[in-house]
């Protein structure tokens, strides 16, 4: 098959990348692969990717921002997309062009607002599939009306957890989609699993609000106060950093909590540690707690909606505790720090179950799904099996649809208002 | 720009695998070079056969312990081919340096030689050496109103009775304030420096040495045995004012421990 991937920006960080390109490197064995990226800002992307995958962008930011285009609000991607603001006429125009021209048997959309040009512009030939990388909870009403609109039109919706999928087929009806949970995938590691000896607990990701680095340094002031000689290294960068950094010195930890930041690849600094950790709000999936495991570390992490309480069995493999409790999360870092024999049972179990999310399997799932739609769409037909949720299905998501209409309309009048006010 | 990713590991002793895939090479080498100071000649290096591991193309050489590495920055090369000619800058893969993590917890002899393998700014493989005859490594840093107090253990010397902290002002002037140091066991030390004994006008910087015996040299304070190649942003400690002045210890860019004084206002 023919596989292009179309996302947003391929040459920043971030979890989206991350697995779009271990996907099309393992689909790359066996099928011709390309990524597009819609936004290019520098020459080399952070990731190499596969050889045999070819890379090409549409928007050169480094040249293209003074064309009149640009400046001009999209009108294809939604306006209620998280990312308008960086879209444009001109992507709008490029992204059309390219989809038009596309020698593809198969696109792979992999956030909402490329979905929904995917959904409309794709050619007939061409096998539609939606990623979704965040969950339908999280988006705001008026998003998940436009993608209401625009989603019926894919072959196939990915999710990354059973849970959303199971969100998706409740609260939108797209008959003839495929809906589908196809989690990230994480290579297999290089180096030997950590043997779990090293006083280094690890947390990874952007520093951001939602990642709640300032609960792990918080529950990890427990730990510092019994075994001095324990370390917390937080590795990443981002709008936090400051912030995170006066609280290392109000809390007094500056000889226990280092702020690492960025290491790609992070697999050589996940085995100098013994216990990984991860205290978001909302993580739609959880890259970095796979990561940790395949690298032979128990994670602890909040469990918040929807990835970790699907990769981590609690109090076998890591350790799972509620959302915004550093107490708990204190309390799981010390019943791990405390015991070798606990933390050495639960890294080997980690690397067990994390196997799951191997490229092997997750890869042998993508391409099932794949060759399924291209397979419909040569036929004439579309990627699901007829709508098998019936009268009740109808009733449930329209009440959800209606709901969120209302809401996107509350809250448009709400930003009129506050308009007017300034 | 170069694609040959060198994977590397080393052990407690120093000893550095590397591990790569030349494109097309016969009898391949890899050359370590002393950075030199801007504007010399490079001057010191070390070259290594690589042989084939396995079948699929795959090179190893590793460096042993000995001979040490004089202190500095030495970047890695790959001579692909017999000649000396056309050598290519190594970008790093995987760095496995965690037998590095806590190496502070053992006792090493004189000279006390490091090493770690790190990825340079631009993105190169590089290799981070210090060798010193002495080293006292600096642990913990209690910063509070007044003083601050660094817990240290001396390696590569024994600690006798008449040691004392010195601090020497940068920039040339011999001027020296020696503190005195409370002993413990294994080499471990502890010294407190009072604040108002460091400010002055203007701003300053203080480094931090030992002197282990009366009239003995003085040995360096910093940080070099773990797997932190560049410290100098990640252990960062805090500021607190004394008088009009802000005092704030710090670790340079050679992981040496000093003392920054500012003005306020």
């Amino acid at each position: 098959m023919k596989i292009s991937f179309l996302i947003h920006n391929a040459y920043g960080i971030g979890g989206t990348i991350t697995t779009t390109f271990n996907l099309a490197a393992a689909l790359a064995e066996r099928h011709e692969v390309e990524i597009v990226s819609v936004l290019r800002h520098r020459e080399h992307p952070n990731l190499t990717p596969h050889p045999r995958v070819r890379l090409r962008a549409l928007v050169d930011l480094r040249r293209e921002k003074d064309h009149p285009l640009f400046g001009r609000p999209a009108k294809v991607f939604p306006s209620a997309e998280y990312r308008h603001h960086q879209y444009s006429e001109l992507t709008d125009q490029r992204i059309a062009e390219c989809l038009a021209d596309i020698d593809a048997d198969a696109v792979i959309g992999t956030r909402p607002g490329l979905n929904v040009h995917l959904a409309l512009q794709a050619p007939e030939h061409v096998a539609r599939i939606g990623q979704e990388h965040l969950t339908l909870d999280n988006h705001p009403p008026a998003l998940r009306t436009a993608l209401r609109r625009a989603y019926r039109r894919l072959d196939v919706l990915t999710t990354v957890t059973d849970a959303d999928a199971a969100s998706y087929r409740r609260k939108m009806r797209l008959p003839g989609v495929r809906v589908e949970a196809l989690p990230n995938s994480v290579p297999d590691p290089v180096l030997p699993a950590s043997d779990s000896t090293a006083r280094v607990v690890v947390a990874a990701g952007r520093l951001v609000p939602v990642k709640r680095f300032d609960l792990i340094i918080e529950a990890f002031a427990r730990v510092a106060a019994e075994f001095p000689d324990w370390q917390l290294r937080i590795y990443g960068k981002g709008e936090e950093q400051e912030r995170l950094r006066a609280q290392i010195e109000t809390l007094g930890l500056w000889n226990n909590v280092f702020l690492m930041g960025a290491a790609t690849p992070m697999e050589a600094e996940w085995v100098k540690g013994s216990i990984g950790a991860a205290a978001s709000n909302f993580e739609p999936f959880g890259m970095t707690l796979v990561e940790a495991m395949r690298c032979g570390l128990p994670v602890v992490s909040t469990d918040c909606p929807y990835g970790p309480g699907e990769i981590i069995e609690d109090g076998e493999d890591g350790r799972l505790v509620p959302v915004g409790d550093g107490a708990a999360f204190g309390a799981a870092l010390l019943d791990l720090v405390r015991d070798d024999e606990l933390r050495r049972r639960m890294g080997r179990a980690a690397v067990a179950n994390a196997e799951r999310f191997a490229p092997g399997p997750v890869v042998a799932r993508a391409e099932r799904l794949l060759q399924d739609a291209v397979g419909a769409r040569s036929g004439g037909r579309r990627g699901a099996p007829a709508d098998a949720g019936g009268m009740h299905h109808t009733l449930v998501s329209q009440g959800h649809a209606a709901r969120d209409l209302a809401r996107a309309a509350a809250s448009s009048a709400l930003r009129t208002v506050r308009k007017g006010r300034r | 720009m170069s694609t040959v990713r060198t994977h590397c590991s080393i052990d407690a002793d120093g000893r550095i695998t590397f591990r790569l895939r030349p494109p097309a090479a016969t009898e391949p080498r890899l050359v370590l070079a002393l950075r030199p100071r801007k504007g010399r000649p490079e001057e010191t290096t070390h070259t290594l056969g690589l042989a084939p591991h396995g079948d699929d193309g795959e090179f190893r050489t590793v460096l042993e312990p000995e001979p040490r590495l004089a202190e500095g920055r030495w970047d890695v090369y790959l001579l692909a081919g017999p000649d000396d000619a056309g050598r290519e800058r190594l970008r790093p893969g995987l760095r496995d340096v965690r037998a590095l993590v806590d190496g502070g917890r053992r006792d090493r002899p004189s000279p006390v030689a490091v090493r770690v393998p790190y990825t340079t700014k631009d993105g190169f493989l590089a290799i981070r050496a210090w060798l010193r005859t002495a080293h006292a490594e600096a642990g913990p840093v209690t910063v509070a109103d007044g003083g601050t107090t660094v817990r240290a253990r001396l390696h590569g010397a024994p600690l006798s009775d008449g040691a004392e902290a010195v601090l020497r002002l940068r920039g040339g002037k011999d001027t020296l304030l020696g503190v005195p140091v409370r002993p413990a066991e294994d080499g471990c030390f502890s010294f407190t420096v009072v604040h108002a004994d460091l400010v002055g006008d203007g701003g300053r910087v203080w480094d931090v040495f030992l002197r282990p015996a009366a009239g003995a040299p003085l040995t360096r304070v910093g940080r070099l045995l773990d797997d932190v190649a560049d410290r100098k942003d990640v252990f960062v400690y805090p500021r607190v004012t004394e008088g009009g002045s802000a005092v704030r210890p710090y670790y340079t860019v050679d992981n040496d421990l000093a003392v920054e004084v500012t003005a306020l206002g």
